[in-house]
């Protein structure tokens, strides 16, 4: 069987599922949205096959190029909003993260590479750990972006008296506010900690820092940015406008340092 | 076996007629025991609400409707032509669709307000503990509840404030979430004021801080929500620690101002204050919703946010009906195949008695046969019967038609068939 068989059947069930929770929206019909949910979980149940397909057939954890890295981060995401929906019934996370997984995955099928052997000369816990790390820190991160959204439109409904579609499906102000810091601060300390694995790496490899590339310049503008919002929220001074400016440049630097990932 | 209910409410009746209908909790068994006995009927379970009073029955045929009626009218005292003129009488498959409707919050004044279902639910154990639920009426009321709760958690009809206290709290939980943790602050003893901060201190509210011109006053408000009187002229350090603040004072200037608010906004970590100010004219400066952090909502903003969920109610009450009318077809259905049931046996049976006793006669005459050949003619003859039977059984599981024309149906196969 094509190994790429189930990255398939995860897309049209990524597909499916989002376009169905997107309709929801316009039906304002619970069941339609629950109806998105099931097959979206149907879809990371695939993905999770898939991903156990490339670490069998390769032996190391799929992160060693674009494809592989845009996967395994989409996949992470996915399982944070599941757990966090099956926690506080977030309906409108769903309507940020299914596109944005959908597109991560769409990424990885388009761009798609070959099951590759990591170059036996790179293989180290310390790049094991710093690619682990910093894909699952930039997953956290951008559920915490999803919930920063929230956060901002929730609190332009209130300001503005008008309810929007997303209304009912999004959760209290202070929920959304919680999630937001507890996903960005959870992420920020992974991803730092991605970060200095891959610079220790680097310095073993290469005895330099950090080679200036896209992706490096990217990660690094990226961590800026987080750690401009998460002082935002420690310091109590949120400015609503102003925290989504950065979290959308976050989210571009973010996209940027994930394009720059090369076979490795 | 029929449904009937016979019964009147807010629609087809001043409260002046449903008051002297209306059945207190105390005398709630005697009358199930007067319905009960009246001639004809099986089953019987009284809803008596301040908006409703309706008998639903269960009988064998529709004869009851007027034993019903007499005690109704016995009850009431009023003349029997004047009372019909309020009543509505309904029958089996209306029942249904109106028990769905009810429960369902669907033919409620405020539509699709909850108090209903618990009401729907305490007729039910009222007529269960008394023992005047016969088995079909006993399906209908748990059809009724799991068909009331479908139509609640599917369509959300009833999670939207229509009121302004209300619409005051469904905004504070939008924004607060719990409300258990919070502090409030009460200025001025008007009367919505009040009202607002009894729903908010409802949820649970950790403290209640009253402000009023007049200290006394104060007071006796905060001994009621079971919070602390402060003076009125030093509001300012409580601003800081409450979350929610609720002015209806009469005072003709604004009480609260923008500065007030940013002092007490920087001086606490929560950097989030909802301010409703319920009088006119307004006591809190409309400057302040251009505040971070700062909410406020005025009086007709709050209105306008219970009319708006008012239409939002109008509009699931459209899904909910699809869903109701859904629930009815399927548990007609479901009655339907369920009172088909004996004739469906007697029928079987009947044909397998004379299935069995052609066989064995035919065998006799054959004489000794292998066990595979006497296994082939056992299929063959069963499955003769059973293709007989195949049409006959699917009409009287048919639910299309009127009720006296699947009774009349039923008893054309019974004849046919020579069943008793």
């Amino acid at each position: 069987m094509n190994p790429n068989a189930t990255l398939y059947a995860t897309l049209l069930l990524y597909g499916a599922g989002t376009l169905v929770a997107l309709g929801s929206l316009f039906t304002r019909a619970k069941r339609m949205q629950q109806s998105g949910l099931v097959l979206m979980i149907g879809g990371w149940v695939t993905h999770t096959i898939w991903i156990g397909t490339i670490c069998a057939r390769t032996g190391h954890p799929p992160l060693t190029n674009l494809p592989e890295a845009a996967s395994f981060v989409a996949w992470t995401v996915l399982a944070a909003d599941m757990v966090l929906f099956f926690r506080y019934r977030v309906d409108a996370a769903s309507f940020f993260v299914y596109p944005l997984v959908l597109m991560m995955l769409t990424v990885a099928a388009v761009v798609r590479e070959p099951f590759a052997q990591m170059n036996p000369a790179l293989r180290s816990n310390i790049f094991t750990t710093h690619v682990l790390l910093s894909t699952v820190g930039v997953a956290a991160l951008l559920v915490g972006l999803a919930f920063t959204l929230l956060f901002f439109l929730q609190d332009r409904s209130l300001r503005s008296k008008q309810r929007g579609r997303l209304w009912e499906w999004i959760p209290n102000l202070e929920v959304c506010r919680t999630l937001s810091y507890r996903m960005l601060a959870v992420g920020f300390s992974i991803y730092t900690l991605g970060i200095l694995a891959g610079i220790l790496w680097s310095y073993r490899t290469t005895a330099e820092l950090i080679d200036l590339r896209v992706k490096q310049v990217g990660a690094v503008v990226a961590w800026v940015l987080f750690a401009v919002l998460l002082q935002s929220y420690i310091s109590g001074s949120v400015r609503v406008r102003r925290m989504v400016v950065i979290s959308a440049c976050a989210f571009v630097a973010i996209v940027v340092a994930m394009l720059g990932i090369h076979h490795v | 076996m029929s449904l009937v209910l016979v019964g009147l409410n807010h629609r087809t009746a001043s409260v002046a007629v449903r008051e002297r209908l209306s059945i207190a909790e105390a005398q709630v068994a005697t009358a199930l025991g007067e319905v009960r006995t009246l001639a004809g009927v099986d089953g019987a379970a009284l809803l008596s609400t301040c908006n409703r009073v309706e008998v639903i029955v269960s009988a064998n045929g529709e004869d009851v409707i007027e034993g019903v009626v007499g005690w109704l009218t016995g009850r009431s005292g009023a003349d029997r032509t004047e009372l019909e003129k309020h009543l509505y009488i309904l029958r089996h498959e209306d029942v249904i669709k109106h028990m769905f409707r009810v429960a369902s919050g669907l033919d409620s004044m405020v539509i699709g307000e909850p108090q209903i279902g618990g009401q729907v639910r305490a007729a039910f154990a009222a007529a269960q503990s008394n023992g005047t639920l016969d088995s079909l009426l006993q399906r209908l009321f748990e059809e009724t509840m799991r068909v009331a709760k479908k139509v609640r958690s599917d369509t959300g009809i009833g999670e939207h404030a229509v009121s302004v206290p209300y619409a005051a709290v469904e905004l504070a939980r939008k924004i607060f979430g719990e409300l258990r943790d919070l502090q409030a602050l009460l200025l001025g003893a008007g009367e919505i004021g009040e009202l607002t901060a009894e729903h908010l201190n409802g949820f649970g509210l950790k403290q209640i801080f009253v402000a009023n011109r007049s200290h006394d006053r104060a007071k006796q408000l905060a001994e009621r929500f079971n919070g602390e009187a402060i003076y009125f002229d030093a509001i300012e350090p409580y601003l800081a620690t409450c979350h929610i603040v609720i002015a209806s004072t009469a005072a003709p200037h604004y009480v609260i101002e923008p500065a007030h608010v940013e002092r007490a906004l920087a001086a606490r970590k929560s950097r989030t204050l909802f301010l409703i100010d319920l009088s006119v004219p307004r006591n809190i400066d409309p400057a302040i919703a251009r505040i971070e952090g700062a909410y406020l909502y005025n009086i007709d903003d709050l209105q306008q946010v219970a009319d708006a969920n008012r239409e939002l109610r109008q509009q699931k009450a459209e899904q909910a009906e699809v869903i109701v009318s859904r629930e009815v077809d399927s548990f007609r259905g479901r009655l339907i195949a369920q009172d088909a049931v004996p004739t469906i046996l007697e029928l079987q049976q009947r044909l397998e008695v004379i299935r069995a006793g052609e066989l064995e006669k035919c065998l006799r005459r054959l004489g000794p046969i292998t066990a595979e050949q006497r296994e082939a003619v056992e299929m063959l003859t069963t499955q003769m019967v059973n293709k007989i039977l195949h049409y006959p059984i699917l009409r009287l599981k048919d639910s299309a038609g009127a009720p006296h024309e699947r009774e009349s149906l039923r008893q054309t196969i019974r004849k046919i068939f020579g069943l008793r």
